[in-house]
C-alpha cells in the first residue's frame, strides 16, 4: 500500500553537551499515514510530536531510523513542492505584510507570476485577510498571523499538508473554519498530518490517530472504532409524551438495563457560532456606521470568510465529480464508511452555509432558528461571490489542480 | 534563480524596514557633508581635499563594514532564532541557495549603499575648490597634486645579502663578532646597514638612482622625499642640489637631445616634500637619472628611508582612480559578508558578531598583526608557524588594499592592483569562507537550537 507519510523506527535522542544521552524525544516510532487520510498525532506536551514533524521535514536529523514523506526525503526540493507545511507557532517576517507574505512564499515555490497573483487573492479572500492585507504582519493578532500561515501552507496546492497546532490562537469561528476546511481538503483527495492537542479538533475532523507518550505511540486507529462505547447505546428523539417514556421505560426494563433521559445539550461551539452571527446581522442592518468601528469589521470579515472558504473549496469538488468519486472509492475500500459520520457531524456544528452544498437537512434546523429570511438572502449574497471566484481565474487554477491530481493516479 | 531572488530581496527589504541600514545611513548622510566644510588640513585646499578624502572615505568604508557584518550576521541568524526558517528551507529552496539569496541581498545592498555614498564624497571633493574660491595657485596645486593619479616608482631594493656574507667570514677570521648574536642575526644586522649605506649621502657627497619606464601623461613629473639625518642641522633644514635628466648628460655633463634639470633648495627634515620638474627632461627612452646632493654646509649625512624617495608621474585621472578606490572596498565588504554567513551558520548572533569583529580588527591591521607575531614566534616556534599564522595569514590584507593610500597622496591605483585584490579577497579567500557556509549549513540540523 502507498503510504504518503512512513517512519520506520524513527528515534531522536538529544543528547547534552558531552554527547550524553538526555532526552528520548522519538522513540522507535512506526508510523504510517495512508495517502487520503486525516491523520492525527495526539499528546501531551513534550510527547514528541513537533519532533516527529521536524524530523519528516528535514529540520532535525534521527539518531537511528528513518522517514519518508511522499515516498521520498523530507529535504528533498522536488518533495517539498508537494508539501504544506504551518508550524506550532506562525513564524512570519513581521516588516512584510500578508500579500507581500505570500508572494515572498509563491516565489520559493517558483510558481509564474500569475498564478502566484491569483493564489494570493484567492487565498487571502480565504482566510479573510484581504481588508488588512497591506499591514504589516508584525501587527497581526496570534489569529491573524495563524490564518496567513495557513495561506502560506497551502499556496502551492500540496498533496500532504502538515499542521502543527493550526487551531492555537485562533477565535472559535477560526477554529470551525479550519476545521471545516480540513475536512474539504480532504474530500479532495489531499492527505493531513494533523498534530495537536485539542482533542476535539481532532475528534471532529480525524480519520485515524495515534497518541504519542514518551516519543512512543501509546494506540492507534480509527476515531470511530477508538471512541464508539459498543457496550452502550444512545437513542435521541423529538419531544415526547410522558407516557411514550413510561412505555419505553418497560421495555428496557424488560431486557434488564440500566439507562437515563436527559434534553440533549448543545455543543458551546455551536452555540458560539450561532450568536455571533445573529449579532454580526443585527449591526448589519442598524447602520453603515457601525460597520467602520473595528468590532463590526472584524466580524464582517469572518461572514466573508465562511462564505469564500466553502465556495472555494466545495465548488471543484462539485464540478470535478467523476473524478472525485473515483479517488474517494478507492480510499473508502480501505476505510470503511468514515466520510458518513464526519459529513454528519459537519453538518450539525458548521449550522448553514458551509455545509449547504454537502447536506441539505441539517442546515435548515439551524438557521430557521436564527432567522430564515435573513439566511436565504445570504446565500444569495454568497452564491454571488462564489460566481465571481469561478468565472474568471478559478477555472485557470482548477485545470492545474485537475493536472495535479492526473499524476497522483 | 527565482528562490534564491525571492530571498535577496527579503533580506534587503529586511535590512531596510528593520532600520538597521536606516541608522548609518542617516550618520554617513549627517558626518559627510560635514566632514567636507570641517575639514582643514594645512589650510592650503590640496591639504583639505587631502583630509576629506581620507577620513570621508575611511569613515565610509568602517561604517559600511560594520554594518555589513552586522547585517549579514542578523539576517541569517535572526531567521533561526524567530524559526521564519522552519517555513522557507521547507519549501523547495536548497539551503546553499537560501544562504546564496541571503548574500546576494547584501552584498547588493552594499553596493547601492557604496554608490550613493561615493558619489556624495566624490561630489564634494570636486565641488569642494570651488566653495573655498582658491586662488590659481593654489587651484593648479590641487590639479597636479591630489586631483590625478600618479604611477610611483621608488628607489630598487638591492641585495647586500653576498656582500654581508663576505663581511661576516672576514670578522669571524678577525674574531671581532659580536657575543650573544646568532651567525644569522649577525648577517641580518650586516645587510640591514649596508641597505642604510646605499641610500645614504655623505657631506659634501651625492647619490645617485636610475629609473626606468617613466612616461608620464602631463607636463611635469614629481620627485617625492623625506631626509633623515644623523645629527640635527641648526635649522632642521638641509641645503641640497638635485640634478634630474638623461643618464648620459647626468653623468658626463654633455649636452644630449633633452635639457637637465638643476636647482638648489632647502627643505625641512622628516617630512615629505615634492619638487615638480618639466616633464621635457625625459629622455625617450624612459630612462631618468636623479641625483641629491649633500651641501657640506649641512654638516650631516643625509639618509633617505625605504620608503623616503618616490619619481611621480600621472598616469591616469583622479576619477578613474576613485572608481578603482571604491571597487577595493566593495570586496573588503564583500569578503565581510561571506564570514558574516558562515559565522552565523554555526554561532549565534551576539558571539558571531564577537568573532567577525575581532577578525576585521585583525585584518585591519593585518600587517602590524603578522609582524608582531613573526617577531614573537622566535620563541614560540612550530606551535605558532602551523597554527595562529596560518590563520592570520588566511585573512585578507585591508590595511594593504586600503584605498586611501593611494588617494589621498594622488597615487595611481592600477587595474592590476584592484585585480590582485579581488582575486585574493573575493574570489578565493571570500569563495572557501562560501562553501565552509554551505557545508556547515547544509548538514546542521536546523531546529536544534544554538547557544
Amino acid at each position: 500500500m502507498d503510504y504518503a507519510v512512513e517512519t520506520f523506527s524513527l528515534t531522536k535522542i538529544f543528547s547534552d553537551w558531552w554527547g550524553r544521552a538526555k532526552v528520548y524525544a522519538v522513540d522507535d516510532l512506526n508510523l504510517q499515514i495512508r495517502t487520503n487520510e486525516v491523520f492525527g498525532l495526539l499528546g501531551p506536551n513534550g510527547s514528541g510530536k513537533t519532533t516527529t514533524i521536524k524530523m519528516l521535514l528535514g529540520l532535525l536529523h534521527p539518531t537511528k531510523g528513518k522517514c519518508l514523506m511522499l515516498g521520498g526525503d523530507g529535504s528533498d526540493p522536488k518533495i517539498n513542492a508537494r508539501i504544506g507545511f504551518l508550524p506550532e507557532e506562525s513564524y512570519l517576517y513581521r516588516y512584510l505584510n500578508a500579500r507581500e507574505t505570500l508572494d515572498f512564499y509563491g516565489r520559493l515555490f517558483k510558481l509564474p507570476a500569475k498564478v502566484r497573483k491569483m493564489r494570493i487573492e484567492a487565498l487571502l479572500d480565504m482566510v479573510g485577510l484581504k481588508a488588512v492585507a497591506n499591514r504589516s504582519v508584525g501587527t497581526y493578532s496570534k489569529g491573524m498571523a495563524r490564518r496567513i500561515g495557513l495561506a502560506q501552507a497551502l499556496i502551492n496546492d500540496p498533496e500532504l499538508l502538515i499542521l502543527d497546532e493550526p487551531t492555537t490562537g485562533l477565535d472559535p469561528i477560526g477554529t470551525r473554519q479550519i476545521k471545516d476546511l480540513i475536512i474539504k481538503l480532504a474530500q479532495r483527495g489531499k492527505t493531513i498530518l494533523l498534530c495537536s492537542h485539542l482533542l476535539a479538533d481532532v475528534e471532529d475532523v480525524c480519520d485515524r490517530i495515534a497518541i504519542l507518550y514518551g516519543g512512543k505511540i501509546q494506540t492507534q486507529g480509527q476515531v470511530r472504532d477508538l471512541l464508539q462505547q459498543t457496550n452502550k447505546r444512545q437513542i435521541t428523539t423529538d419531544v415526547i409524551s410522558d407516557a411514550t417514556v413510561e412505555k419505553i421505560k418497560k421495555l428496557i426494563h424488560a431486557e434488564n438495563a440500566e439507562f437515563e433521559i436527559t434534553s440533549p445539550m448543545d455543543r458551546l461551539e455551536s452555540f458560539f457560532i450561532r450568536t455571533v452571527e445573529t449579532a454580526q446581522r443585527q449591526a448589519q442592518s442598524t447602520s453603515g456606521a457601525v460597520s467602520t468601528t473595528k468590532i463590526s469589521d472584524f466580524l464582517e470579515k469572518d461572514a466573508k470568510v465562511e462564505s469564500i472558504l466553502d465556495k472555494l473549496v466545495s465548488s471543484p469538488v462539485v464540478e470535478e465529480s467523476p473524478e472525485k468519486v473515483i479517488t474517494t472509492e478507492k480510499v473508502e475500500a480501505g476505510k470503511s464508511d468514515i466520510p458518513e459520520p464526519n459529513k454528519q457531524l459537519l453538518s450539525e456544528l458548521t449550522g448553514s452555509k458551509a455545509t449547504s452544498r454537502i447536506d441539505k437537512t441539517p442546515k435548515e434546523e439551524l438557521t430557521e432558528k436564527v432567522e430564515a429570511g435573513e439566511a436565504n438572502q445570504e446565500e444569495k449574497i454568497n452564491r454571488d461571490i462564489l460566481n465571481r471566484l469561478v468565472s474568471s481565474p478559478e477555472s485557470q487554477e482548477k485545470k492545474e489542480r485537475q493536472a495535479g491530481g492526473d499524476g497522483d493516479e | 534563480m527565482n528562490s534564491i531572488w525571492a530571498v535577496a530581496k527579503n533580506t534587503i527589504k529586511q535590512a531596510l524596514r528593520m532600520k538597521i541600514a536606516v541608522v548609518f545611513i542617516i550618520l554617513l548622510l549627517a558626518l559627510l557633508p560635514v566632514l567636507g566644510v570641517s575639514t582643514t588640513g594645512d589650510e592650503t585646499i590640496k591639504g583639505r581635499l587631502q583630509t576629506f578624502i581620507s577620513y570621508g572615505l575611511s569613515l565610509t568604508s568602517f561604517l559600511l563594514c560594520l554594518l555589513t557584518i552586522a547585517i549579514s550576521i542578523y539576517t541569517v541568524t535572526n531567521d533561526i532564532k524567530e524559526k521564519q526558517i522552519f517555513t522557507i528551507i521547507t519549501k523547495p529552496i536548497r539551503r546553499f541557495e537560501f544562504l546564496t539569496g541571503k548574500l546576494l541581498g547584501v552584498i547588493l545592498l552594499d553596493m547601492l549603499l557604496l554608490v550613493i555614498f561615493s558619489i556624495i564624497i566624490y561630489s564634494i571633493a570636486v565641488y569642494m575648490p570651488k566653495f573655498y574660491q582658491v586662488n590659481s595657485v593654489e587651484l593648479a596645486q590641487a590639479k597636479t597634486e591630489f586631483f590625478t593619479a600618479r604611477a610611483a616608482l621608488v628607489i630598487p631594493q638591492q641585495d647586500f645579502t653576498e656582500q654581508a656574507r663576505e663581511r661576516f667570514n672576514k670578522l669571524k677570521a678577525e674574531d671581532a663578532l659580536p657575543e650573544n648574536m646568532s651567525p644569522a642575526e649577525v648577517i641580518r644586522e650586516i645587510n640591514n646597514q649596508m641597505q642604510v649605506l646605499s641610500r645614504a649621502a655623505d657631506i659634501g657627497d651625492g647619490i645617485e638612482w636610475e629609473f626606468e619606464n617613466v612616461k608620464p601623461l602631463a607636463d611635469s613629473i614629481f620627485i617625492r622625499f623625506k631626509y633623515e639625518v644623523l645629527q640635527e642641522t641648526p635649522d632642521s633644514r638641509i641645503y641640497s642640489r638635485w640634478v634630474v635628466g638623461d643618464p648620459h648628460s647626468v653623468r658626463t655633463g654633455e649636452p644630449g637631445k633633452t635639457p637637465v634639470f638643476v636647482q638648489d633648495y632647502r627643505h625641512t627634515t622628516e617630512t615629505f616634500h615634492e619638487i615638480e620638474i618639466p616633464s621635457e627632461v625625459i629622455p625617450e627612452s624612459g630612462k631618468l637619472a636623479v641625483v641629491f646632493y649633500n651641501y657640506p654646509s649641512n654638516d650631516t649625512v643625509v639618509m633617505f628611508p625605504k620608503d623616503g624617495m618616490e619619481v611621480l608621474f600621472k598616469a591616469d585621472n583622479f576619477t578613474m582612480n576613485f572608481i578603482r578606490s571604491v571597487i577595493l572596498i566593495l570586496s573588503r565588504l564583500v569578503f565581510l559578508t561571506c564570514l558574516g554567513i558562515l559565522t552565523s551558520t554555526f554561532l549565534s548572533f551576539p558571539v558571531a558578531i564577537l568573532l567577525c569583529l575581532v577578525l576585521f580588527v585583525t585584518a585591519s591591521f593585518s600587517g602590524f598583526v603578522l609582524e608582531s607575531f613573526d617577531f614573537l614566534s622566535r620563541n614560540v616556534g612550530i606551535l605558532y608557524t602551523y597554527t595562529l599564522k596560518w590563520i592570520v595569514q588566511i585573512l585578507p590584507e585591508f590595511d594593504k588594499y586600503n584605498p586611501t593610500k593611494f588617494l589621498v597622496p594622488a597615487r595611481l591605483l592600477s587595474w592590476s592592483f584592484v585585480g590582485q585584490c579581488i582575486l585574493f579577497m573575493v574570489c578565493i579567500k571570500s569563495f572557501l569562507l562560501l562553501v565552509l557556509a554551505f557545508l556547515i549549513f547544509t548538514y546542521r540540523e536546523i531546529a536544534k537550537i544554538v547557544v
